[in-house]
């Protein structure tokens, strides 16, 4: 017969497992949770960084946008005023002091081209006032040349003077001790951090920007109002009243919502133009205030309300509408919410339908989404005019976005688990 | 009926004071009804044309036929006069409202109203302060009382100025002086009378008079509720979707008349080498994109489910692609896409530096031209697909795992199950029909694709370098608004629908689950 007797070896060698365990499942935690968050941090950055991006590239001067390699922040060339003047400022290599900003001081003073003796490949262009003659001569490149001694702050080396040029005379900014030589043409400018706030007015200015973000913003608020109307009435109907034929049209407005817009496009634009509506804002309005899957939405909302909250109403004698508009519309607020941030992103973003119907000259007339395309598929615009006019196209989506998450999110729950 | 009649509301007789006026009412447009119907029949013109005209003279005899039912009905003063005679109203008046308020240009009326909004919009913004500020009131209640107040009153101020400065109130005066204008006058006064006598037969007394049961007092309820949408829906989707399948059988340019040519633009479809090509590349796009699209985002989803601190930060972010708008956020991906100065290849070449110093390898970075090398370009389209759609997938799954029992989870934590364990075995299966739904989605969404090659290749052709992103729907547009084949662009369309049908019905067959269908 055996009994489980624990030797105290036994004991603390179960004690010492245990604890074990247990570190290793922290551990094993800690690491899981870092590692979740890395992918998630991972994910949401490749999600961040084009928007960063584009709030960066709008805030830049059209060469910055071309710059490569390419930097994140808006840049430009920087100046400074010396002496009452605008100068334009360099960052240049200084013997002995490393990098400064410098100023042109004086833009051209007589220089040569020297080479080193060691190396043919290895040259610099230097005043000619540090550069004394030694006499002798070398061969470079078939060419008999003088070897001069030129001074370079400190030291002094033997060079070879190739041919005659001329260089700039840099002072540093800060300190005017700092004194350099350098081709103007090739030194690297001095950059400050320059956001070009005014790429939005330009844009607004140039293009008729603020028309189009005015007819988005009208399109949007009448295509919302209008459809939260018949799907409110529609979505009533198919929950609380009898009446003949309701389920066959009510199957019908459900399969509806499966059939592709891309059917409809032709004969939409055929009707736009029987009815004179082409090339204007209306086409994009009537058409898509009648939508089955707010119907769809709506009524499944009220059919969970419960019924004796209408019934009392109903037996004091008010009418349908008003026990509608008075009893179901103040519950049905989140439903109304979720349907009203869907048809607002619909409205706001569509592309196809305003691309085929608003197919005139004429920007008056534009969207947003059709203004951009536009500006986007020229070349003569600046890609940071491009990039301003998409953050003002963006602005109002985000906003209401950061205001109405909730009702976002559970819109796509809501279209996806029902 | 006397002057000197004691009851307003009714004659000796029984009968309300309206009923001989709606008796020659209802004669005057059964005749005018007719009238139409003869008219319709004998004229010939390219807007009557086809299944338009048709429906119109199907349309046109029902009418007829339910007006001589509703002046019969109104005669021996059964249900069935009141229903039909306010079906025709109601028909009438709409009808008849729309042509007058067309021909006054109220439906175009957005642009005027758009060209007077602009500069504006400060004071709609004001208006919009007010509102929320009066709902945060409501919110916060107790002694906000002045606080309602003065948002109340700032609302109404900012509405009036907006009103004036708008100059809104001249532009009605101004619309509305075009009801003189022509017939504008027959049509609006029509509408009129029939919206008059609608809301006649609509009342209890008409009720009463005509002996209407409960449940056809109901039927008329649900009817009358129903009309905006119904009418909307028929004459902006059921009917055009009709009209679509007719003029996939014919050849047709949009100015001269159809011919009816039967299936012969659907065989052709078959022969065709772009066609072919557009569902190539979309067959491959889908193939590639929707893996991506959804895999990644069931495991970010399942990351996001946990309880860990910041997960709603992370859920917002994700959804930002889905929010900016698919012009814009193509037009960002352009810049990031562009093969000399664009991030994307920067990326490419500094994490090959980066790989060649850490491991001693002398391998090239490649620089690829995103969106002109017709190997490469529908891959450009494929990351900018998966960038937008992995958050909304996100999402989904998200609100799909938080459906699911948490005691499935207590029970697998009891029995000693990990993580990954958990996710396998009881995460994946339960969000079966969310998986199917996703999927579906997005092959919907990839079946259609157009957006995104039209603005990337912009202002090149959207069928890209060697129809690299040509799609179905970029072979539609070409074909029905640039090269004005609209029987054939029809076709396209419709076989795209097929298409779309055919798969959506399989995913939800193979998912067996019934409950997804009605989403």
């Amino acid at each position: 017969m055996t009994t489980t007797t624990r030797t105290p070896e036994e004991q603390a060698r179960r004690e010492a497992q245990a604890k074990s365990d247990h570190r290793r499942k922290v551990g094993r935690t800690i690491l899981g949770r870092g590692g979740a968050y890395a992918v998630l941090i991972g994910f949401a950055a490749a999600m961040l960084f084009p928007f960063l991006f584009m709030v960066a590239a709008a805030l830049k001067t059209p060469e910055d946008t071309f710059r490569y390699p390419p930097k994140i922040l808006p840049r430009t060339a920087a100046t400074a005023e010396v002496a009452g003047a605008e100068v334009d400022l360099y960052s240049v290599d200084v013997p002995d002091s490393g990098t400064a900003t410098v100023y042109l001081a004086e833009p051209s003073v007589e220089a040569g081209l020297f080479v080193s003796l060691d190396d043919p490949e290895v040259t610099i262009s230097w005043p000619l006032e540090f550069a004394t003659d030694t006499g002798s001569t070398t061969t470079v490149d078939g060419e008999t040349v003088p070897i001069y001694s030129v001074q370079q702050g400190f030291e002094t080396v033997d060079l070879a003077l190739t041919r005659n040029t001329s260089v700039g005379r840099f002072v540093g900014l800060d300190d005017e001790t700092i004194e350099t030589y350098a081709v103007v043409r090739t030194a690297e400018r001095a950059e400050s951090i320059d956001p070009q706030w005014q790429n939005f007015s330009d844009i607004i200015e140039l293009r008729d920007f603020d028309r189009s973000l005015t007819n988005t913003i009208l399109v949007t608020i009448l295509v919302v109002g209008g459809t939260l109307f018949t799907s409110i009435m529609g979505g009533y109907a198919f929950a609380r009243i009898r009446f003949k034929g309701r389920n066959a049209l009510f199957v019908t407005y459900i399969g509806s919502i499966m059939i592709p817009f891309v059917v409809l496009i032709i004969p939409l634009f055929r009707l736009m133009v029987a009815l004179g509506w082409v090339n204007t804002l209306g086409s994009l309005v009537w058409p898509f205030v009648f939508n089955a899957y707010g119907t769809f939405l709506m009524r499944q909302f009220f059919v969970s309300i419960p019924k004796d909250l209408e019934e009392a109403a109903y037996i004091d004698g008010a009418k349908r509408w008003k026990i509608l508009w008075s009893i179901f519309v103040p519950l049905s607020w989140p439903a109304i919410a979720t349907l009203a941030t869907f048809m607002f992103l619909y409205a706001w973003n569509s592309f196809i339908w305003p691309l085929v119907s608003i197919n005139g000259a004429n920007s008056d007339d534009f969207v947003l989404t059709i203004a951009l395309q536009t500006l986007g598929g020229q070349a003569g615009e600046g890609p940071n005019l491009i990039f301003a006019a998409i953050v003002l196209s963006v602005i109002i989506p985000f906003t209401v976005f950061i205001l109405a998450q909730r009702y976002f999110v559970e819109n796509v729950a809501t279209s996806g688990i029902k | 009926m006397t002057a000197a009649s004691a009851k307003p509301m009714s004659t000796s007789s029984g009968e309300p004071r309206w009923f001989r006026p709606l008796l020659v009412w209802r004669v005057f447009a059964a005749v005018l009804l007719t009238f139409a119907l003869i008219a319709v029949a004998l004229q010939r013109g390219i807007v009557l044309d086809g299944p338009v005209r048709w429906s119109l003279l199907v349309a046109l005899l029902g009418a007829v036929v339910g007006a001589g039912i509703a002046i019969r009905g109104t005669l021996q003063k059964v249900h069935l006069g009141r229903f039909a005679g306010f079906t025709i109203d109601l028909l009438l008046m709409v009808v008849l409202g729309f042509i007058a308020l067309n021909r006054m240009g109220m439906f175009t009326g957005v642009d005027a109203v758009g060209e007077a909004f602009n500069g504006n919009a400060a004071w709609l913004a004001i208006v919009i302060l007010g509102w929320f500020v009066s709902g945060f009131a409501d919110k916060a209640g107790g002694n906000q009382k002045i606080l309602k107040q003065v948002a109340q009153w700032t609302m109404i101020t900012g509405m009036v100025v907006l009103t004036v400065a708008m100059g809104l109130i001249p532009g009605l005066i101004e619309f509305a002086t075009r009801i003189v204008e022509g017939d504008v006058i027959l049509f609006a006064a029509g509408a009129v009378i029939a919206g008059v006598f609608a809301r006649i037969l609509w009342s209890d007394t008409a009720a009463r008079l005509f002996k209407t049961t409960q449940t056809e007092g109901e039927n008329m309820d649900g009817m009358l509720f129903v009309a905006p949408n119904v009418l909307g829906f028929l004459a902006f989707f059921a009917g055009p979707l009709i009209v679509s399948l007719f003029i996939s059988f014919t050849e047709w340019d949009g100015l001269t008349d159809a011919n009816f040519v039967g299936f012969q633009n659907y065989i052709d479809l078959f022969t065709d080498a772009l066609f072919l090509k557009a569902l190539r590349n979309i067959v491959i796009f889908g193939v590639v994109a929707i893996p991506l699209a959804v895999i990644p985002a069931l495991l970010l989803a399942a990351l996001l489910n946990s309880k860990l601190p910041g997960m709603r930060f992370f859920r917002a972010v994700y959804f930002l692609p889905s929010i900016a708008g698919v012009v814009g956020v193509t037009l960002i991906w352009k810049q990031l896409f562009n093969s000399t100065v664009g991030y994307l290849n920067y990326m490419i070449l500094r994490v090959t530096e980066w790989f060649n110093s850490l491991i001693g390898t002398g391998w090239e970075a490649p620089q690829p031209q995103w969106i002109s090398d017709d190997s490469i370009a529908l891959i450009a389209v494929i990351i900018l697909f998966v960038w937008q759609q992995i958050g909304f997938n996100t999402v989904l799954f998200l609100a799909g795992m938080q459906s699911i029992d948490g005691t499935l989870y207590e029970a697998a934590d009891i029995d000693g199950a990990g993580p990954w364990r958990k996710l396998r075995n009881i995460t994946v299966p339960m969000l079966r029909p969310t998986t199917v739904f996703v999927v579906a989605t997005s092959t919907i969404l990839a079946l259609q694709l157009f957006n995104e090659p039209f603005i990337l290749q912009a202002p090149s052709p959207p069928s890209g370098p060697g129809n690299a992103t040509l799609t179905p729907v970029v072979y539609l547009y070409q074909n029905a608004f640039q090269e004005f084949q609209i029987g054939y662009a029809s076709a396209v369309a419709w076989a795209l629908f097929i298409l779309i049908f055919g798969i959506t019905l399989l995913y939800f067959r193979r998912s067996g689950d019934e409950g997804v269908l009605t989403s």
